[in-house]
């Protein structure tokens, strides 16, 4: 065994946290790491590559008992996570990147550059990637950038490399490349742990399977065992049906109220058109980079149109702007909640009507009391685990934030509602509510659009679903034609074209 | 084998790609400003005339060189002029004429510097406080202290210490040529040596790089620390060449240091750029203040000019993808 993680235990002031869980890699074993957003797979991950120090438990590592004081202890004795958002510095060339802080050096302790060079092209050339060592990061696919980081895995000798997520961001032509060079390393006895969503992905490569959820180990087993239902419930624990709430019927859906026409932003949208009715939950699917936030920010206007119109509620404009769409009744709850959404310094009643603040009081004093009354009744709709109006909003759960920007925008939102990622780091139990609140929301006549990554979640919640795809729009599915395989063909589609011009 | 192709095809063109477009833009402009000169003076394009331009890019080259490091980090180093005041300041009066003081009190007014960084750079990191607000306290500080020490120059050196600003070598003043010897090792240290790598991580991704193992607080503090000394060889160099210290001597360097800097290419958000460029945005400023010279501006319509230069400078090398 080359980790040996035993009842490692990590408690946090937020929601995330680990109880106690068991977890062991084999040299030259693929393991996939699995669970829902929440279910503690990166606190598990931080812990054995040293970026937290467990509460309690016992971690060995290459058959030594470890422990870590820094990251860099950890990957000096053979661990490299290759996290999504990849360690790497856009504005140094590849051959700089594969050798930060470990630089070859000549006599004189000066970096010998030609070696660096050479180095890095023979191990980029070992991993079959065709990457000019003297080109800056910057200018490298995502694709290549993994690549990249693989090297520098390899010249650091990894015994033990963590991908995380490594194929959210691939199309499928790279996903194959990339599980190439993992049945490599595989066979050069380095084990492999390997974080995915997608299930289809875990059966290909995986030799072992390992499901956390609410920071509980549920299992492991080998992947010759388990099959998908037994994964996904594993996963959940629970039914599907349980957790997402019946879809619209025809007679629910009413006129479209927003209508977005040939829009353009910039490089990231090139012309998408889509309209959303009344009653309905429109998905928008897509890779991370595909357009969608940009789309959003369009059509709110919080990004500047570069061409096209959107019509709302019957009123067309081609210069959209967040106080007339909030006039208009649209609301947008953005995909970074601290960073766009929460006044965070604030309280929970002010954050509730910050968007309608002259309904509040006709009177240039703010209404303090109205205000509170107004959040008092939405703590009650949507189960806001909160003391009060008055509490502080940076003390509540990533869940019982996003509840209370829901509650904000649906005392504002009269005819739409973009959601952005909406369930995004909350737990299994918050998202159930969410989705249930989302529906109630289209019941009551509202058109809801909303971005989401998650492919449960868009199969599950949407009756129409719009694919973009590098800013254009590739495909659109509704009823029974939305499947995670159906998005995920429209989502990549282009992609592999896209690569392949690249790499021509 | 791409990487193989690379080292054995036109090596000329294949370098020729690599060079940053801000350095071309500020040869561009040093090329117009000379065209702009012959035409604004026949005293312009003399030798002489160049020979002083290169003389008097010394102090601001040195400041602007410490300041270059400390901006790749995507740091700001705002003590730099009341340092320069408070260095020129103890130069002249520590030294007094005495010619068997000069040596250690030049080393030592230089160790302060640096040791003063090095303060700058560590308060910064460990106290998770940016470095705008850390220096420009250290700046407070430093000019109280100068002021403290005394209200009006004070001090006086021997006649010999001018030659560092006034003496020359074939021509070539040897503050100058100390100033281009300074930005050629800063280039060997930023590019050859693994701590000159670590300033560029620190500047590029902080987090990334202290995953790698570089330590943050070292980077930072060796980068403050250059840029105290540096500050402080200015502030030796100007009492030099004006012959004594004087309590607000460093008035104006601030926002002097950094105009070459952001003029030069080196991005304010860390991590890209280099000595090459600030040295050629300093003698665009040089340059500049000895035409606006000849044409008999006013130096407050120099400040003006040269607040107008760094704005656009920043604003032409701002990313503008990201306009969210």
């Amino acid at each position: 065994m080359i980790v040996e993680a035993k009842r490692i235990s990590k408690a946090f002031p937020g929601v995330r946290s680990l109880d106690g869980v068991d977890f062991f890699v084999a040299a030259g074993e693929v393991q996939a790491l699995l669970g829902e957003n929440g279910a503690g797979k990166s606190t598990l991950i931080k812990i054995i590559a040293g970026a937290y120090a467990p509460d309690a438990g016992e971690l060995r590592f290459d058959g030594k008992d470890v422990k870590w004081s820094s990251p860099h202890e950890a990957q000096a004795a053979g661990i490299h996570v290759i996290y999504q958002e990849l360690a790497l510095f856009p504005e140094m060339t590849v051959a700089q990147n594969i050798f930060v802080n470990r630089e070859p050096r000549n006599g004189l302790r000066m970096i010998d550059a030609r070696a660096m060079r050479a180095r890095g092209a023979a191990l980029l050339e070992q991993l079959g990637a065709a990457i000019d060592v003297n080109e800056k990061v910057k200018r490298l696919s995502v694709a290549d950038c993994q690549m990249v980081e693989i090297a520098r895995a390899l010249n650091s000798d990894a015994k033990l490399i963590v991908f995380d997520e490594p194929t959210a961001v691939l199309g499928g032509h790279e996903v194959e490349l990339l599980f190439a060079i993992v049945r490599r390393l595989k066979q050069r006895g380095v084990a492999i742990v390997f974080i995915s969503h997608r299930l289809d992905e875990v059966f290909e490569i995986a030799d072992r399977a390992t499901v956390l959820k609410d920071g509980k180990l549920v299992g492991s087993a080998p992947i010759g065992n388990l099959d998908r239902d037994k994964l996904v419930s594993m996963m959940i624990g629970r039914n599907l049906a349980d957790i997402y709430p019946a879809k619209a019927e025809a007679g629910e859906i009413g006129k479209t109220v927003v209508e977005a026409r040939d829009v353009v932003v910039g490089t990231r949208v090139k012309g998408v058109s889509f309209e959303a009715r009344e009653g309905e939950v429109l998905g928008v699917a897509g890779m991370v980079g595909a357009g969608r936030t940009e789309l959003a920010h369009a059509v709110f206007g919080s990004l500047p149109l570069d061409s096209g119109s959107i019509r709302l509620a019957g009123q067309a404009t081609d210069k959209p702007s967040p106080a007339r769409s909030i006039a208009g009744g649209l609301g947008f709850l953005t995909e970074d909640r601290k960073g766009e959404g929460l006044f965070m310094l604030l309280d929970l009643a002010a954050n509730i009507t910050a968007p309608v603040l002259d309904t509040v009081g006709p009177s240039i004093r703010l209404d303090r009391s109205a205000e509170k009354d107004i959040a008092r009744k939405q703590i009650q709709k949507y189960a806001i685990a909160a003391p009060g109006p008055e509490a502080s909003v940076v003390t509540l759960s990533g869940g019982n934030q996003q509840k209370v920007l829901l509650g904000r925008w649906v005392v504002s939102a009269r005819t739409a509602l973009i959601l952005d990622e909406p369930t995004r780091g909350v737990d299994v139990g918050a998202k159930v509510e969410i989705y249930r609140i989302i529906r109630q929301l289209a019941r009551q006549g509202l058109a809801i659009v909303m971005i989401s990554s998650e492919l449960p979640e868009i199969v599950g919640l949407c009756d129409r679903v719009i694919v973009l795809c590098e800013g254009r729009k590739a495909g659109e599915l509704a009823g029974p034609e939305i499947t995670e395989n159906a998005v995920l063909q429209l989502a990549v589609a282009r992609s592999d074209e896209a690569s392949g011009r690249r790499t021509a | 084998m791409s990487a193989l192709a690379g080292v054995a095809g036109p090596s000329v063109w294949r370098a020729a790609r690599h060079i940053p477009v801000s350095l071309l833009i500020v040869t561009g402009l040093l090329v117009l400003l000379i065209v702009i000169g012959f035409a604004a003076s026949p005293r312009f394009g003399t030798v002489n005339n160049f020979l002083n331009i290169f003389q008097q890019s010394a102090a601001l080259g040195f400041v602007s060189l410490g300041q270059t490091i400390v901006v790749l980090t995507a740091g700001i180093d705002l003590s730099v002029g009341t340092m320069i005041s408070l260095t020129s300041n103890f130069t002249s009066g520590w030294i007094n004429d005495d010619p068997n003081m000069v040596i250690p009190v030049v080393a030592g007014v230089i160790a302060l510097g640096a040791a003063i960084g090095v303060v700058n750079g560590a308060l910064s990191h460990y106290l998770r406080v940016h470095p705008l607000i850390v220096t420009l306290g250290m700046a407070a500080i430093l000019q109280g202290s100068t002021l403290l020490y005394s209200l009006a120059p004070v001090g006086k050196v021997p006649d010999g210490f001018e030659n560092f600003a006034y003496g020359r070598l074939f021509g070539l003043s040897y503050g100058g040529l100390a100033m281009l010897a300074l930005f050629a090792l800063a280039g060997v240290f930023l590019h050859r040596t693994r701590t000159g790598a670590a300033i560029y991580a620190v500047g590029g991704d902080p987090r990334s790089a202290r995953l790698l193992g570089v330590s943050v607080a070292r980077t930072m503090m060796i980068a403050y620390g250059i840029s105290g000394a540096c500050a402080a060889l200015a502030g030796v160099y100007l009492v030099s060449r004006m012959g004594s210290g004087d309590p607000w001597r460093g008035d104006g360097f601030d926002l002097a240091s950094i105009t070459p800097v952001v003029v030069g290419g080196t991005a304010l958000s860390g991590g890209r750029g280099g000595p090459l460029g600030t040295l050629l945005g300093v003698f665009l400023i040089s340059l500049l203040a000895n035409i606006l010279n000849f044409l008999d501006v006013s130096t407050f319509y120099q400040w003006i000019v040269q607040g107008l230069i760094i704005i656009v400078a920043v604003a032409i090398h701002v990313d503008k993808g990201r306009r969210t």
